[in-house]
Formats: structure tokens, sequence, C-alpha cells
């Protein structure tokens, strides 16, 4: 099964039970849907890390205080800034949905988030075939908002990559991002043969 | 200085600053604004090789300088504005000094939370230093969303008195990033009376090319070209662009070929690419704007053009003659207008008219709060429709892109009202042809007045392009010739005046049996005389054959395609076999919507409907309650079955008198998603499964502020309220409405939900409920109830 279908099935709370039909066909709707409604983009920037002994991190200039992003980033020298969006369209129309029939809402938006998810994934493999071949290896993405990495530093990583202007990523005053399927996120870079 | 010479001889723009400033340190997050102040020498610099390399009009270093995005910095934005028009001065005296305006970073609502008045204010204040400084020209640039360029172009044009520059990011499928394409920005903005357009960065000269010629095919406007030093390329995540500047040079030669009259540089190019440009370009002759008559209305995403193919305008937004389409404006109730636009889109309608109009509701903020919702989730365009002012103004402020509005006539109070505003917006305006005297009788008559509007029109700088003539359709019962005098009447407007036409289609039945089947052929004799819209029923299945005849008939369906589709759609029949096997709490659990309205339909002949909800769909969904409670059935599956309850309560509803509406007590229930949060979907899960429960929820939708939640309980006298939150950041505000909620009503309940929250979160904020699904809040809201 795509993986996709698997994710967004398990963000729909099935856990390990057997989807029913109705539901299965709702997905794969949704999914082809998506292939035409997912304007997909991503941009990154790869900064300088620096890690002092009271847990505090410099990316680049930024300043953060997280214990487990610097968990996360140890003994990584370098890390990728990292954003990604499906685009605003995406959002337009689960929120159709929700007027016209709130079950493929429901599903729509699952999958929407399984396939931000992959489109991630995806985009981070190619990084990291890139840093293969430099004998680096990448870590998970970490997000803003995630354990104690406070959620405001969403601000600093859009501006820090313009993401406004280069993906339409753009996000609230609660620091949600805009369009919402979107992601950002860290992700160190550390050297394999050290 | 610049109006002699704008659209007459080539003008040049300056080159990029941004990466210039990187190269002098400028660090990613920094804003280059304040360099205006802090390391004034370097802007000059700047400015200057610009100056020397031969651009005419330079652009201030002001691209990020507004309150949305300029924030807790060391200087105020006037003196960052102020110092930055002085630098261009200082730099070069005599070059037009261009206030550059660059996008907010936000997203507006309703996809963002930016409210359009707020960005409109965000620009103004801007707008406002720069005129007092003495800028010479407005030059607003890299916007990706209609949207927030109108809130500039509006703010430019209601503060100052300045030429008005307008550029967009396309990408190289000419589409904007928020989804708009070539034609409906030209429309926008040509609507909005800019003094030229164009598009800027997001690719090189070479990618911008299709574009371009696509923007001079719709615009009679000078046409502004400012593409980066080639596509952006990425090396170890740093931006680079590499297009030299003798082969930016040559680029832009090619482009000036193509009708770029104002040309410069965005990312990546240096003064040696301006001075390569200029060296290259200086005395060519440019292609002179010449005038465009396309008859073009846009939305968000699109442009429709009236004039080729007949087109379809859906009429269902209305509540003339329809009780139930009025009883969901005066209660409220936005979903039910909403459904009726998408199932018109659905059907095949191009453009929805929108006339919210009843004597007893304020048109004015109805008529905003639906073109605002309908907006949010429609691709097509819409029609204003409404006799009053004030509405009319609204909307067509609000409106994401360039409106058809219905309507003006022949009488000078209407034209007086109506035209200035289409000046102002931009619109295609429908002109009924009558006046003070009524409706003239004779089709020459009606062409009489027809001239009248356009001539009129023309005095307030109105193109003809942007009338479209309704020469009405009067009904035959009581006029015998009134369909002739019409066709006729159609047939002069288009032949002398060469305009586009609409007629609202129906009117000519009134009072006789079969009405589609008159409605159906006069619109096809209509269409046959020219017209280019009408204003129809999508869902009437004689007017939609009609329309796809027509078009298949008179080759605007290449193979047939949508009269093929059109009449494979009909055959969409349920099926009743598995009807009659199954019963209604076996449809309702399975979530089988068709098949429980038939199911319904059928029961309703033998039983009552109170019989039919407490002994069938009430137990039904309490099953799929408790199967969703125990792990057996899932959301998706839940919410199915709500519908089809749904489906079958509609019709059951149809059927009660209205003693048995009022036995069927509905208490209120309040649910919000609390200021600061935009995504709204569970609170709308949870709606739908209350509603089901038949409660009666007043939903207030997204951001919604604690006094107005207060307000509302108060207003109507509420017990429950349900609160939801998508954000650590948001139950914050969350926090405070039930802060306020207890201290003004202090008797109402508070039941919260939303993925960030617990029930330890929920007791620290005071809650009396936290649900942790949306069953939960059914179950807890009949238990508040039941004990009252």
């Amino acid at each position: 099964m795509d993986i996709r279908m698997r994710e967004a099935i398990r963000y729909l709370g099935y856990g390990r039970s057997t989807v029913d039909e109705k539901t299965l066909q709702l997905m794969k709707e949704s999914l082809v849907e998506l292939e035409q409604l997912a304007k997909k983009k991503f941009v990154y920037r790869i900064f300088e890390l620096e890690e002092s002994d009271d847990g505090q991190l410099m990316i680049g200039k930024l300043n953060v205080k997280s214990r487990d992003l610097a968990k996360n980033l140890h003994g990584c020298k370098r890390g990728i800034l990292f954003a990604a969006t499906l685009g605003v369209d995406v959002d337009r129309e689960i929120r159709k949905y929700e007027v016209l029939n709130i079950s493929k809402a429901v599903v729509l938006q699952a999958c929407a988030a399984a396939y931000l998810e992959a489109y991630c994934d995806e985009m981070q493999e190619k990084l990291a075939e890139l840093f293969h071949k430099e004998g680096c290896s990448l870590r998970p993405r970490f997000s803003p908002g995630y354990g104690d990495f406070f959620i405001s530093h969403q601000e600093d990583i859009l501006r820090m990559l313009e993401t406004s202007k280069k993906i339409g990523l753009t996000m609230t005053e609660a620091y949600m991002l805009t369009p919402t399927k979107s992601v950002t996120a860290i992700i160190g870079v550390y050297d394999t043969k050290e | 200085m610049l109006q002699g010479k704008l659209g007459k001889e080539l003008l040049f723009l300056d080159g990029g600053m941004g990466t210039l400033l990187q190269k002098e340190g400028l660090m990613p997050g920094e804003l280059p604004e304040t360099w205006n102040v802090d390391k004034r020498e370097v802007i000059r610099q700047i400015h200057r090789a610009y100056y020397e390399a031969g651009s005419n009009i330079l652009l201030t270093n002001t691209f990020g300088a507004n309150r949305v995005k300029y924030q807790n910095q060391p200087y105020s934005l006037q003196r960052i504005v102020e110092t930055a028009v002085e630098n261009v001065k200082c730099a070069a005296p005599d070059a037009i000094v261009a206030l550059d305006v660059g996008p907010t970073g936000k997203l507006l609502k309703p996809m963002g939370d930016l409210d359009f008045e707020d960005a409109y204010e965000a620009f103004k204040e801007v707008m406002l230093y720069g005129a007092v400084a003495g800028v010479d020209l407005i030059h607003i640039e890299t916007m990706s969303d209609t949207y927030e360029v109108k809130a500039a172009v509006l703010a430019a044009k209601e503060n100052t008195k300045l030429p008005v520059f307008a550029t967009l990011i396309f990408d190289e499928r000419g589409k904007l990033l928020t989804g708009g394409d070539v034609p409906s920005v030209v429309a926008l903005l040509e609507g909005l009376r800019v003094d030229a357009l164009g598009i800027n960065c997001g690719m090189g000269p070479e990618q911008m090319q299709s574009i371009l010629q696509e923007i001079a095919t719709y615009t009679s406007l000078p046409i502004i070209v400012k593409p980066n030093a080639g596509l952006p390329k990425q090396k170890n995540g740093e931006t680079y662009y590499d297009v030299n500047p003798e082969k930016f040079a040559t680029a832009l030669q090619k482009l000036v070929g193509y009708g770029a009259c104002v040309i410069g540089g965005c990312c990546g190019t240096t003064p040696a690419h301006i001075q390569a440009m200029v060296d290259a370009c200086k005395g060519m002759q440019i292609i002179k704007p010449s005038y465009k008559s396309h008859t073009l209305l846009s939305s968000y995403g699109e442009a429709v053009e009236l004039g080729k193919k007949p087109l379809v305008i859906g009429e269902r937004i209305n509540p003339t003659g329809k009780s139930k389409f009025k009883q969901a404006l005066k209660e409220h109730d936005i979903d039910y207008i909403l459904k009726e636009a998408i199932v018109q889109q659905d059907k095949g309608a191009h453009i929805l008219d929108v006339n919210v109009g009843l004597p007893d509701i304020d048109e004015t903020s109805m008529m905003k709060e639906v073109v605002a919702e309908l907006q949010s989730i429609l691709k097509l365009p819409l029609q204003i429709d409404t006799v009053d002012g004030n509405a009319m103004e609204a909307a067509m402020r609000i409106y994401n892109g360039k409106p058809m509005i219905n309507s003006v006539s022949g009488k000078q109070e209407s034209m007086d009202t109506v035209f200035p505003l289409v000046k102002k917006y931009g619109g295609v305006v429908v002109g009924l042809t009558l006046d003070e005297e009524g409706i003239p009788k004779t089709a020459e008559g009606r062409l009489a007045i027809a001239e009248k509007i356009i001539a009129e029109a023309k005095t307030y700088g109105i193109e003809k392009k942007d009338i479209v003539i309704d020469v009405l359709t009067m009904t035959i019962s009581s006029d015998s010739q009134g369909a002739m005098t019409t066709l006729r009447a159609l047939e002069l407007v288009r032949e002398k005046l060469g305009v586009c036409t609409v007629l609202g289609v129906s009117n000519i039945s009134f009072g006789l049996p079969n009405r589609p089947l008159l409605n159906s052929n006069f619109y096809a004799m209509a269409m046959q005389k020219g017209l280019s819209a009408g204003i129809i029923n999508p869902s009437s299945e004689a007017m939609m054959n009609a329309y796809y005849a027509h078009c298949a008939l008179m080759g605007y369906d290449s193979n047939c395609q949508n009269y093929i589709a059109h009449c494979g759609q009909e055959t969409g029949v349920i099926q009743t076999t598995e009807t009659k096997q199954m019963d209604l709490k076996q449809a309702i659990q399975k979530g089988l919507k068709e098949q429980s309205h038939a199911i319904a339909c059928e029961m309703i002949r033998t039983n009552k409907p109170l019989d039919i909800i407490q002994e069938h769909l009430v137990p039904a969904l309490d099953v799929v309650g408790k199967g969703f409670e125990a792990g057996t059935v899932f959301l998706p599956q839940l919410l199915m079955s709500a519908e089809a309850a749904k489906q079958a309560f509609d019709v059951l509803k149809e059927h009660m008198r209205t003693g048995e509406q009022e036995g069927l007590k509905k208490e209120k229930i309040i649910l919000a998603t609390v200021k600061g949060d935009i995504h709204d979907i569970g609170k709308n899960i949870v709606k739908v499964l209350l509603e089901n429960y038949s409660f009666e929820v007043i939903d207030l939708g997204k951001d919604v502020p604690p006094e107005q939640i207060v307000e509302a309980v108060k207003q109507h006298n509420v017990k429950l309220v349900g609160l939801s939150a998508l954000m650590t950041t948001t139950v914050t505000s969350m926090e405070e409405t039930i802060r306020r909620l207890r201290e003004e009503v202090p008797t109402c309940r508070i039941m919260v939900g939303g993925a960030v929250l617990n029930q330890e979160y929920a007791d620290m904020i005071c809650a009396d409920f936290y649900g942790k699904d949306a069953m939960q809040s059914v179950y807890y809201a009949k238990k508040v109830f039941a004990g009252a």
C-alpha cells in the first residue's frame, strides 16, 4: 500500500483496524485530487551550527534555546533550514468540503497531511544524497513546536528562508503556518567519517 | 516627467538591491530597510551606480517597509521612508524617484489572518510618508496575491495622486503562487486603473517571454518587465543567479521587441547588468500600448471573458421567490448559500450572481460576508447584484478580482451612483435599458438607452468593453410581442454598439404552464441572436440542454466534448434495488446519503415525521456513536452516518407542520474557534454532530474575538458554548474568552476541544468540560440540557 495511504489511515485514527470500503474510496479520490491541487514547493538553506555548553544553539545568526533541539543536533556542524508547502488550493478545497461533505473534508485533510509528509521525506532524501557525496548524513527533521523548541522560531525560519516570496509560505500572528499544509524544520548535518 | 514618457519611450528601472546588500554583509533574515539610516553611504552608492548605469527610475530601499513586516526595529517607519527617499535624491538628483512597496509577507484572510483593511492601512501609512517625502511614483512589486495587490493599489489611489506601477511574480506556467493567471491579473489591475503593470522576480528574462506575450495580448497599458539574472540556482543552500550582463542585455532587447515598455532587473542583477541593458536597448522603439477590447472579469484564480462563446450566469443566490433562501438569510445560514453556489459551479455555471437583498436584513453587512465566504471556496467570478449603493461598494471593495456588477440603468440617479464605483474599483457593469420613462416598448428605444449608458460611462473613463447591456425580458403572457422586441433589441445592440449582452431569461414565461419549455426555447433564440451570457438556473435540465446543444451546434464545443459529458450526467440514477432491501437505520449506519434520502421519502407516506426521528433516526445515530466510542467505527464513518441522517432529517422537516417543528425542541449552542486560530475543521465536525442530535448551532466561525462570543451568548441567551483551539499560542485567547464569559454570563457552560488541549489544560483555563472527541461534546450537551 502507498505510504501516504498508510499514514493517512493512521491520522484518521484507524490504528490496526481495517478501513471500510467507503472511506478507502474517499482516500483514493483524495489522493488523486491532491495530484492536481497540491502546488508542492520547497526551499532550504544551509547554516553553520554552533552549540554552547548551556544548551544554546547558534544557527547562522539565529539563537535558539532548546534542549530537545540541541540533543537532536548534537555533533552536527551544519544545519539545513527547510520549508515546504502544498499551497493554498488544498486549503480552499478542504474548506469547500467542510461545507459540502464533512466526511470528505476530514479524509482529504488527513490525506493532504500524509501527502505533505511524503513530499518532505522525498526532498530530504534528495538532500541526503547530496550530502552523502561529502561523507555526511542527515538527522531527522525537527520542527518548531516539537518539545521545547519554541514555536515562535517559526518566524525566524520563514524570514531566513524568505519563504513568503519564494514559496508563498507565511504565518499567522499565532505562528500557525499558512497555507496550513506546510512544514518548517531544521535538519542536522553530521560527518559520517568522524 | 514620467507621464510624458510612459508608454511613449523606453524607460529604465534599476536593478537588484537585496543581493548587493548581502554582498555588503546583510545577514539572512536581517531587514535591509534599517540600512537606509545605519549604512546610508552603502545605499547611496548603489543608487548612484544604477543612476550612472542609465536608470531613469530609481526605487527607494523600502521593499519591506510596512508595519506588518517591519517590527521591533530601531527606527520608525516614517524615518526609514524619509531617509530612503532622501538617499535616492542625493545619489541621483534628476532621476524619477519611485517608492518601492513590497508585500506584507502575510497571507490575507480567509486563507491567512491578515485582514484586507489592515493590509490596506499598512500600505497607506508608507505611501503617505513617501508622498510627503516627495516621491514621483508608487511602485508596487513582487506581489503573489491579487488580493494583497488590490489593497496596495487602493491605498495608493485613495491617498495619493501619484502614478502607480504594479508588478507580480508569475511562474513559468503563468500562474501566481496564489493561483491567479495573466488575464485575471490584467483585469484586476486595469480595473483599479494603475498606470503600468507587469512582471518581476521569480524568473530570468528568457522564461518571462511567454508571460510577457500573454500580458501584451490582454492589456492596454504599458508593460513593466523586471527579471532576475536568470532562474535562481542553489549551491550549498545559497541562492545565486548566473545570467551575465551581456546575456541579460540581449534577452531584454528581445523583450522590448515583445512589448516591454519599462525594463529593469530584479534579484541577482547589478549595475553592470543595467549598464549593459541600457547600452543594448537605448534608442529602441517600444511597441506602443494599444487598446484591447476583451470584456474580462476575474476571481482570485481565473478570468472569464464575455463575448467569445455564450456563458452561464447562475441565478440561484437570490431570495426572490425562494422561501428556503429567505429563511437561510434570516437565520444567517451561510452554509446554505455556499452549497447553492457549489452546486451551480458543479453544474457548469461560469459566473455566479449574488443577491442577498431582503427588507429586514442589513444588506451591506450580509453582502460583504457572503462575498467573502463565496470567494474563499469558489473559483468562479461573482456578479454583485444589488440596488443598494452601499452594499455594492462594500462588496466591490472586498471582492478579490474584477467583479460583474448588476446593475446600472439609464436613470441618471443610477448612473451617478454606480459609475463612480466602477471607475474606482473596476468591474464589468450590466446596463439595463430602462430610464426615468420606464422600459421602452420598442427595440429602438432600448437601443437608445444603451447608447446613453455607454456615453455616460465614457465620461468616467469607463470603456465600452466594461459595459454589458441587458435589453430586458418581458413576459409574453402580458405582451405577445415581448419576446420579439427583446430579441430584436438584442440584435440591434450587438450590431450597432458591439457590446456584450446579458438577459435574465426566465421572466419570459411568467404566468404560463410548462415554463422550462418556453424558457429554454427563448434562451436558445437569444443565444442565436448573440446573447453573451444568460442569467439562468444551471440546475435546470431544459436550460442546460439548450445551452450545451447551442454550443455544440455553433462550433464552440470542440469534438462536442462538453455536450457529450453533459448528456452522460443524466444517466446517473440511484440504485433502487439496494434501497428496497434496506431500512433507514441501515442506510444511516452505512453512511449512504442517497439511500437514506430515498427511504425517508418512502417512509414519510405512512409514518409521522417525529416517530421516524424517535424510532429510526436517533437509534441509528446512537449505535454509530457507541461504535465510535468503542473504537469499531471511525471518524469518517461517523461523519458519513451524520450526513446520511441529515439527508433523512431534511426530508422529514419539509413534511412537518409548524406545530410539529416546534415539538422538536431545539436547544441553542454557540460554537467558535477562538481568536488567532484560523483552522476550524474540528469545530465544524462538532457542529455537524450536534445538529444531528437536533441542537441548533450558532456558528460564529473562526478567529473570533472574546467580546464577539460574549455578545452572541447574551444576544441569543445561550446556555452552552463550545470553543476550539488548535495551537498552544491560541489557548491563551481561549482562556481569555472563558474569563470574560465567566464575568459577564456566569450561568453559561463552556466546553472546549482541539488538538493541543487535554483535561489538565482544560481545567487550568477553567472550562466546564473537555471533549476529547466530537461525540463527547454531544454527550455533554445532552447532559447539560437534560439537567436544565
